[in-house]
Order: structure tokens, then C-alpha cells, then sequence
């Protein structure tokens, strides 16, 4: 398995320090291990699995900084990386095996109590607690493709052409999974859909 | 249009949604929810709902990346190997093993040649007198089967006559 660069990663103008970020392995690891592994503990529904794959996104990463030509952010590039990575154990026929076996789901129950409060009442708080789990639990109806791009959109905030950059999907499609995605959502919370 | 709404229409449909979670819709779409308690309800709903995921899964994740040890790379160029003291450590057993295997089976070998040298090698000493009482008892065999001159042609009365020719032919032999 190796990871090559998809030419179609142009014309994404970043203010981040990138080449900096990418010669230390430390700070790389220090900014964005906890982006990763969320990102990809909810597109697999493994931690463990995420755990695996974001140590070899940041190591893949730090081994072909000389090819990230500095043209979009480094979150988008390791985004890339990532979602590769991701395709490729889905790929694998022992993952296909092990993946409902094993599985390790990511809890967010244990979570809530450390959500900050703010100044709404008992009540408003946990129905939020709910409803934030019923996304969880409607992320696990999605497609792979579906889940990746509302992942990106709504919890990484990433632009839909930095999206299309990581995924590499045209802009539409991507836009048709994101619709797909919110739609599910939106029934899994009870609306219209 | 897609994104305008139509005199008919009174929510939004889930595309209009979509785009207004998105924040790509248009004015009018945002107008509606202005007036429309329904649509403006679900959408704070659905945005309420994903930030209240976003903001779970963050502290989820940042717990659990903190519990995990930090991130190592090895930086030795090409020939890490060669770095590594276990790896000489284990190198140089393998190649002790096989010197101590080659010798021990180098040392047997030579013992076994050796034991069969022993065995094909020196000759049983026999004394003079064995020797000489040895060739006592030949000579005597010897004699006895010289004084025995029957022969089973004897047996059947032609000794003397093939004797007598046999004489005859010497004869003949000697005065030629």
C-alpha cells in the first residue's frame, strides 16, 4: 500500500506554517492526533482501528513531507492521507471479518457530564446530550462516503472544495452525500425528512 | 429556482435544508424561517444536535489522544539496523552458535575417523615361538599328504597304468 499524492490538490492557499509543522513529528502529532483520531474513529466505528491508522497517517505524512508542496492546508493533506488510509482497511477482506467482531465503538455517554453547562436549564442540557448522541447513532446508518463528507463538513468545519481536495470527489458529489447525510440525520432527530 | 421558495410552499424543502445548514442558501430561505416557527425550530434543532457532537466527540477525542503515548520516529537514516545493539547482540549469537555447531560436529567427525584408523591398524604380534610351532604343523601336514599317494583314481586299477604311461612318456622325453 502506498500513498501518492493526488495531483488534484491545487490551488488551496493556506496562511498555516506548513513545511515547519511537518518537519516536527512531535508538534505534527501534538496538533492533530486528536482531530485524526476523531475523524476517523466515527468513519470506521472502531477507536482502536482509528488509534492504528492515525499513528500511520502521521508517520506516512512525516516520511513524504517533501512531496506536501505547501498548496493547502496540512490538515486537508493528512484529511487525504487519512481517508486513503481508511479505504484501504475497508478494502481488506480481514477487516470486513474483524471489523463487526472487534469493533470498539467510540462512547460518547461518558462525555457528557463534562460538557459545559452554559445557562441553560437541566432539562435543555440533556435533551442536547441526547440529540448529540442520536447523531452518533444516525452517523452509524451512513455510507462510508456519506459519513466521511458530513464528518469533514459539520465536525471538522472543512470548505466543501477542501473537502473535494481530500476526498477527491467532485464538488457535486460530495454535495449529494452531504444532503443524503443531513436528510438521515434529520430523521434520526425526528424532522421532516 | 431551486433556492427560491414558491408562493405554494410553505417549508422549506430538504434541499433548502440542506443549504441552510451548509450556509449556502439564499436570503429568502433564510427570510422563511423568519417566519416559519416549524422550519425554524428543526433547523435549530439539527444544528443544536451536530454541535452538541462536535462538541462531545472533541472532548472524547482529546481525552483519548492524550492517554496515548506520544508519537516516536525513528530518524537514524537507511542501515538502522546497524545502529541497533540487539540486533549485533543477536548477530553475533547466531554466529557464535554456528561456530560452536561446526566445531563440535568437526570434533566428532575427527574421533570417528580415528576409532576406525584404530581398528585396521596395528597388526597382532605373534612370537617366534608360536611361529615356529606353526610351521612345525605345516611342515608336518605337509609331509603326511606327500606319504598318502592314493588317489581315487587308484581306486579304480588305473594308477598303474597311467602311472606306466606317464613313465613311458618320460622316458621318451628323456632320450630325446
Amino acid at each position: 500500500m502506498q500513498f501518492i499524492l493526488n495531483p488534484a490538490m491545487i490551488g488551496c492557499v493556506s496562511d498555516e506554517p506548513t513545511l515547519t509543522e511537518l518537519d516536527d513529528i512531535e508538534a505534527l502529532d501534538r496538533m492533530y492526533r486528536s482531530r485524526l483520531l476523531r475523524f476517523v474513529a466515527y468513519s470506521t466505528g472502531d477507536q482502536d482501528l482509528a488509534e492504528t491508522i492515525v499513528q500511520d497517517c502521521l508517520l506516512k505524512a512525516y516520511r513524504g513531507r517533501e512531496s506536501f508542496r505547501g498548496d493547502c492546508a496540512v490538515y486537508t493533506w493528512l484529511a487525504h492521507i487519512a481517508t486513503n488510509l481508511v479505504r484501504d482497511h475497508q478494502r481488506s477482506r480481514k477487516f470486513q471479518f474483524w471489523r463487526n467482531v472487534q469493533k470498539t465503538a467510540p462512547d460518547l455517554s461518558e462525555m457528557s457530564s463534562l460538557l459545559p453547562s452554559g445557562e441553560s436549564s437541566p432539562e435543555s442540557q440533556m435533551l442536547a446530550r441526547e440529540s448529540a448522541q442520536l447523531v452518533s447513532v444516525a452517523l452509524e446508518t451512513l455510507s462510508v462516503k456519506q459519513r466521511t463528507v458530513f464528518l469533514m463538513r459539520f465536525i471538522e468545519e472543512m470548505e466543501l472544495q477542501d473537502i473535494c481536495q481530500a476526498t477527491g470527489m467532485r464538488i457535486s458529489t460530495v454535495k449529494t452525500h452531504l444532503h443524503r447525510a443531513v436528510k438521515a440525520v434529520r430523521l434520526k432527530l425526528g424532522g421532516r425528512a | 429556482m431551486e433556492d427560491q421558495l414558491d408562493r405554494e410552499q410553505t417549508h422549506l424543502t430538504d434541499e433548502q435544508f440542506t443549504g441552510l445548514l451548509l450556509g449556502t442558501s439564499p436570503s429568502t430561505v433564510r427570510a422563511h424561517l423568519q417566519e416559519c416557527a416549524r422550519c425554524s425550530q428543526e433547523a435549530e434543532r439539527v444544528s443544536g444536535a451536530i454541535a452538541g457532537f462536535e462538541q462531545q466527540s472533541r472532548l472524547w477525542a482529546e481525552r483519548r489522544a492524550a492517554s496515548l503515548p506520544a508519537l516516536e520516529v525513528d530518524r537514524r537514516p537507511g542501515f538502522a539496523w546497524l545502529y541497533r545493539p540487539q540486533a549485533w547482540t543477536a548477530a553475533a549469537l547466531t554466529v557464535a552458535l554456528a561456530v560452536g555447531i561446526g566445531v563440535s560436529i568437526r570434533q566428532d567427525h575427527r574421533l570417528m575417523v580415528h576409532q576406525q584408523v584404530a581398528q585396521v591398524g596395528p597388526a597382532p604380534v605373534v612370537s617366534p615361538a608360536t611361529l615356529k610351532a606353526d610351521n612345525e604343523l605345516l611342515s608336518a601336514i605337509d609331509g603326511e599328504l606327500r606319504a598318502d599317494a592314493s588317489t581315487p583314481a587308484s581306486v579304480y586299477g588305473l594308477t598303474a597304468a597311467t602311472h606306466g604311461a606317464r613313465s613311458k612318456a618320460a622316458k621318451r622325453m628323456s632320450n630325446e
